[in-house]
């Protein structure tokens, strides 16, 4: 646990976090508005005493309230993982400025948060499903999406395959999105 | 007669060979609607004398089932994009529906080929989760049968490579090897392929004597084999004059491209998570970390017979250092970690393999990341392959070496 970085961090981003840096095992987390990321991590990459130039993942959370997009960096001035955390993505309409202009490896991943959470990355422009078939609808990794377990459900009921917008009967009610806007 | 399916059209009444209603089988290049992004639009707009074609999905040296359409102007290609989603399994949903401990046996068929590497990050981050102390015999049988999946994988693509080329003898050579260590492997996991070894805090058996005496009786001709399969494809000058040159990638674009392990090291960046950001016991092994600066296929595929040798070395110091003791911590059946989030990732033959978990206090996990590196380096194929033959996509993408289905998941 690199506890220079977490007051390195602190100083540098005090005003855009959202909330406290966390540290546990060889992890540094920070949270910040989807809107700061371009910034962030900009700064991230470029300046001289953080120097994280390796983006190592890049993934979307569903949290059943808001979306999230995780971002792990890894940099040779520090031994921690940092992850990064765009917070509070509105479950109807999730969109974060892409990071294609840092990493271009991160088109795909980008591509993958799209098609199996709906999150619309601005500046990407490649965005489009990667996984599933083009004309499919649905986004199987949210929490309102149910694995098949019945046969009430299957293509021979008319249901197309793998493609569930109904929740069972006795799970919370949430709301549902057929498309997500725009891409 | 022989029997026939009722509602299938045949030939005749002695030629029992089915007439087929449509065309089966065959891809329009073309996707049959208006494009959706700017890149596609892009791609799909021919320019003066381009033409499409298409390759896969059933292409024999995709290494899997994969699409690649291919934008060529003569015989050279200014662009492709890759199709993906034939494999697609869902297997992070699939985590997300069951426990902790089935939760790991999904992930083996991901890297099939190097089946340990995909379980290792998911118990590591377990561990994070659940702040489980690891036995050290354990985390050295980790190491030592993880170094010698690495060589039979490294070995598998020396075959691969030169059967895309157009080589037969390599593969024949490559799995003599591998098939040495996958039985070792087999005596001592009980499986040749999908091992589903590693446990939340630990392994699930110690060494046996007859891994131990496969193992030995291995290890006196390892060196001497692996200078064998060096030989047999290092002078060859078909091969190092077709692969030099080919596909190179320098340092920044690399990095940019998110690339890990030989592929980012073939490109001179010293990165490698077994150093970088040490885990298990490999700060306490020596060894080097090669890298080369050409950045083309050649290098690529250089710096994996270097990496064997690495391997090697470890191994041989695994079964020198390793101590005595439990090889799994004990853990109840049902395991709850506290609400947290883990990253934990480990330098698989084709680089980092990475399991971001997410607990929410239940016993299974609310989120599995999965993050594959066949999959991020699959995409700059797009970007190595412009300029070059058709014939050489699949040795460029044969020497990223990327396992459709861990792209796929």
């Amino acid at each position: 646990m690199d506890r220079a970085l977490r007051r390195r961090i602190e100083a540098r981003f005090g005003e855009v976090l959202t909330g406290p840096v966390r540290q546990r095992h060889d992890e540094t987390e920070l949270r910040l508005a989807p809107g700061d990321v371009t910034t962030v991590m900009r700064a991230l990459h470029d300046e001289p005493d953080l120097r994280f130039r390796f983006l190592a993942d890049l993934c979307g959370v569903d949290t059943g309230l808001v979306m999230q997009v995780v971002y792990h960096l890894w940099s040779d001035s520090t031994p921690d993982w940092l992850r990064v955390i765009a917070d509070g993505l509105p479950r109807d309409d999730p969109r974060v400025p892409s990071v294609t202009f840092l990493w271009k490896g991160a088109e795909w991943m980008e591509r993958e948060a799209y098609d199996m959470f709906g999150i619309t990355f601005e500046g990407n422009r490649d965005l489009r499903r990667i996984y599933m078939p083009p004309d499919y609808t649905s986004f199987p990794l949210r929490k309102d999406f149910y694995l098949a377990d019945d046969a009430a459900r299957s293509p021979g009921a008319g249901v197309r395959h793998m493609e569930r917008t109904h929740a069972p009967r006795n799970a919370t009610k949430t709301s549902l999105l057929r498309h997500a806007k725009g891409a | 007669m022989t029997a026939t399916i009722p509602g299938r059209r045949y030939a005749s009444e002695d030629d029992p060979r089915v007439i087929l209603e449509e065309q089966v089988g065959v891809f329009e290049p073309v996707p049959p609607f208006p494009p959706r992004t700017e890149r596609e639009a892009e791609f799909y707009t021919l320019g003066d004398g381009e033409m499409f074609l298409n390759m896969g999905p059933q292409h024999p040296s995709t290494h899997g089932v994969l699409r690649v359409v291919l934008k060529i102007n003569g015989e050279v290609v200014t662009d492709l994009d890759p199709v993906l989603g034939y494999l697609h399994r869902g297997v992070e949903k699939l985590c997300e529906n069951a426990d902790y401990h089935q939760a790991i046996c999904y992930l083996d068929p991901l890297e099939y080929v190097s089946s340990l590497f995909c379980e290792w990050p998911a118990v590591m981050a377990f561990e994070k989760l659940l702040d489980v102390e690891v036995p050290r015999r354990a985390e050295y049988i980790r190491v030592l049968s993880g170094e010698l999946l690495r060589v039979a994988s490294h070995a598998l693509f020396m075959g691969w490579m030169a059967l895309d080329l157009g080589g037969l003898t390599p593969i024949l050579w490559s799995f003599i090897e591998r098939d040495e260590i996958v039985e070792m492997l087999g005596s001592l996991t009980g499986a040749r392929m999908l091992f589903n070894y590693y446990r939340i805090g630990g392994v699930n058996g110690d060494l046996n004597h007859e891994f131990m005496s496969r193992l030995g009786d291995w290890m006196t001709r390892a060196t001497e084999q692996h200078e064998a399969n060096v030989r047999l494809l290092n002078e060859n000058e078909i091969f190092v004059r077709r692969m030099r040159g080919l596909g190179q990638v320098d340092r920044e674009t690399a990095l940019r491209m998110c690339m890990t392990g030989p592929n980012l090291r073939a490109a001179g960046v010293p990165f490698d998570v077994r150093r970088s950001h040490p885990y298990s016991v490999y700060p306490e092994l020596d060894f080097d970390i090669p890298t080369r600066d050409e950045g083309d296929c050649l290098a690529r595929y250089l710096l994996r017979l270097d990496e064997v040798k690495q391997s090697l070395r470890i191994i041989d110091q695994c079964l020198h250092q390793m101590p005595d003791g439990p090889v799994i911590a004990k853990l109840p059946r049902l395991l709850r970690p506290r609400p947290g989030r883990a990253y934990a990732a480990v330098e698989s033959p084709r680089g980092q393999y990475a399991i971001y978990g997410i607990s929410d206090g239940t016993d299974q996990p609310f989120r599995m990341r999965i993050h594959d590196p066949s999959f991020v380096h699959l995409q700059s194929v797009g970007l190595l392959m412009p300029g070059h033959l058709i014939a050489d996509t699949m040795a460029v993408m044969a020497s990223l070496d990327p396992i459709m289905g861990g792209v796929d998941k």
